[in-house]
């Protein structure tokens, strides 16, 4: 039997095996699946770990999930106060830092294994790795420094602090989170995590000016990832495009998988990357709320027609909203495994 | 003239708000009109700097949140030494839906619209749907923006969908138009319609045309 793990490994090297690699991610709906409250859901990293096993099993993709949801990073910066919903996402509720002498007030844990807040994701990678480790990747997803003031501090105040405020207030900032960036990845990894998504919208033009990603967002990329290795690590700009900037991150970083955006052209980002590493080509997943089956299929083989010569290739989602009808996920999966099949003479 | 808007319109692009407000002050003290400064300078400067947006998307994020700070910190300076009050074209009370902690995509919109001559009422962040409408009556706003960044707080139930139903109730609808905007519209040009909202815009400058229309709309 072929795992996950075999496709994306394949996929990597630029072999074959029986299809392209399907990263699909499901992250609240384990909620659902376990017929829980949201907020309970997240209590307890026994919980999250069985339900992305079973989900998993249930649709057939390749790939585990070790990420409650994004706020966990501020809460692993001293914030107390999630936003809980019924129906999506939890939200950072409380911003940590609000005035410049907060940032500098602002103290990085020393140690993010043993940290309260990382106890059930903990737990959790734990359960995986114990089940389905080597099987099928486990992925983590960690923030960026030039990203993750936006939930310490929110975007307003950080874009204005970026673009407006004193270098040194916002050197220091950047200085803390890519201290803390480089110890939770740590954590991350020693926890058994495979696959490492690196956050950064602030390394996509959509958010920043080319020169901008030149002097400031490049180097911080640089500061964060050289000490830690860039083993798993894979570019994503929180569903920005980043074909403008392919070229000068893989020579800059090296990083091995570029998770693009829903509005990236894929064959434009495959030519870029040119063999250099794996091209995720990501699906707009928020059309799967109301697209017919017959859409999805024809947006699924659109994708991979795109992507699939010359291999070295992955499918993937965004943060799939908790709305999407279980019909349109498989429907979608479906496609993916058929369109996605690597017969032995497409090379 | 030329040269200012010009030498603005590169301020701007650069995200330099130190050079572009230089070159206003200069030119107030040059003795071009404050009204000239606002319609003949600032607004065409956003509309060159959204085009760049829609047709080849290659400004970036951060050029628009300034461009848009910029032009509503110009504006309210240069309001002030108008001649004559401007007429305001209209009101709109603005805020992120119950739920919703992203205030970057309102506090952009604020600015252009400010830029225009419309009122904002800002409600701030995670904002219950009555407060929207109570708000926007006790105001006498002609438009309900909603910013959503999530799809939970763009399609919820204590989203747009219960603001239309409060407005049907009271029966404002003919008086108090709703539209949209953030994220999961940008990903979905229908949602807005699934929402119930009268409009939705994809950047804020077309937000401003659209919400003008409203206005206008409304006073017939
Ligand atoms: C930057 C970003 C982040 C950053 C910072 C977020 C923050 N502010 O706190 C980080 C990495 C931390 C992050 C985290 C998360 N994110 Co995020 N993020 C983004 C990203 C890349 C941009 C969002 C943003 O701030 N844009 C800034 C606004 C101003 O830009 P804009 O939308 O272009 O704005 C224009 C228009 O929309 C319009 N407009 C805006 N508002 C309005 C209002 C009106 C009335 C009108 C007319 C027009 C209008 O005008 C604006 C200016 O031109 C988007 C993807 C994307 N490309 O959009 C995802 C996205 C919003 N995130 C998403 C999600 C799910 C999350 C998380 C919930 C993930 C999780 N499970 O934890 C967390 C939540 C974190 C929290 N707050 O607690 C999803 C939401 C969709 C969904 N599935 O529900 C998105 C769409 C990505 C995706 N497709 O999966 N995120």
């Amino acid at each position: 039997m072929i795992s996950g793990m075999d496709r994306l490994v394949a996929a990597a090297k630029g072999e074959t095996s029986d299809r392209v690699p399907v990263f699909c991610n499901l992250i609240d709906q384990g909620a659902k699946e376990l017929g829980m409250t949201i907020e309970e859901y997240y209590s307890n990293g026994e919980y999250v770990a069985e339900a992305q096993l079973r989900m998993r099993e249930k649709y057939g993709y390749d790939n585990l999930w070790g990420l409650f949801y994004v706020g966990k990073e501020a809460e692993l910066m001293g914030c107390g106060k999630i936003i809980f919903a019924t129906d999506g996402p939890p939200n950072v509720g409380q911003m940590i830092l609000k005035s410049y002498d907060d940032i500098d007030r602002l103290v990085v844990p020393q140690d993010i294994s043993s940290h309260p807040a990382f106890q059930e994701p903990l737990k959790c990678l734990n359960i995986l790795k114990k089940e389905a480790g080597g099987k099928y990747p486990v992925c983590a997803y960690v923030t960026a420094s030039m990203t993750l003031p936006a939930i310490l501090m929110g975007m307003e105040k950080w874009m204005e602090l970026l673009l407006t405020g004193p270098a040194a207030v916002r050197d220091e900032l950047l200085e803390k989170c890519s201290d803390f960036f480089k110890k939770e990845i740590t954590a991350y990894r020693n926890a058994g995590a495979d696959v490492i998504i690196y956050a950064n919208a602030f390394g996509s033009t959509d958010f920043v000016p080319m020169r901008m990603f030149q002097e400031l967002s490049l180097p911080w990329m640089e500061r964060d990832l050289k000490p830690v290795g860039t083993d798993g690590v894979v570019y994503y700009c929180g569903g920005a495009r980043m074909n403008a900037v392919l070229g000068q991150v893989i020579e800059r970083l090296g990083l091995g998988t570029y998770y693009l955006s829903p509005f990236d052209d894929i064959a434009e980002g495959k030519k870029i990357i040119g063999g250099r590493g794996l091209t995720c080509g990501v699906i707009n997943d928020i059309r799967l709320i109301d697209w017919s089956k017959e859409e999805i299929r024809s947006e699924v083989k659109r994708m991979m027609d795109a992507g699939k010569p010359g291999r070295k290739f992955l499918f993937g989602t965004l943060v799939m909203p908790y709305v999407i009808p279980e019909e349109n996920i498989r429907a979608m999966l479906e496609a993916a495994y058929e369109f996605g099949g690597l017969g032995g003479d497409d090379k | 003239m030329k040269e200012i808007i010009a030498a603005y319109n590169e301020a701007i692009f650069d995200a330099n708000r130190d050079r572009a407000l230089k070159i206003i002050r200069e030119a107030v003290d040059n003795g071009v009109a404050p009204e000239d400064i606002v319609f003949k300078v600032v607004v065409p400067a956003l509309e060159v700097m959204m085009k760049g947006v829609s047709e080849t998307r290659n400004v970036s994020l951060a050029q628009h949140f300034l461009a848009a700070q910029i032009a509503a910190e110009v504006t309210e300076d240069m309001v002030a030494r108008f001649r004559k009050a401007p007429a305001v074209a209209g009101s709109v009370v603005i805020g992120t839906s119950q739920g919703d902690f992203h205030g970057l995509g309102k506090k952009i919109i604020s600015g252009c619209l400010k830029a225009l001559m419309i009122e904002v009422i800002d409600l701030g962040l995670n904002v219950p749907p009555e407060r929207f409408v109570d708000e926007a009556v006790a105001h006498g706003a002609q438009v309900i923006a909603i910013s959503s960044m999530m799809v939970h707080t763009a399609l919820g139930e204590n989203g747009c969908l219960k603001v239309r139903q409060i407005l049907k109730q009271r029966g404002l609808e003919d008086k108090i138009k709703v539209i949209v905007g953030g994220a999961p519209y940008r990903h979905d040009p229908n949602l807005y319609k699934v929402v119930r909202a009268d409009a939705w815009a994809e950047d804020a400058i077309t937000a401003g045309k659209v919400i003008a229309g409203l206005i206008k709309g409304v006073r017939k």
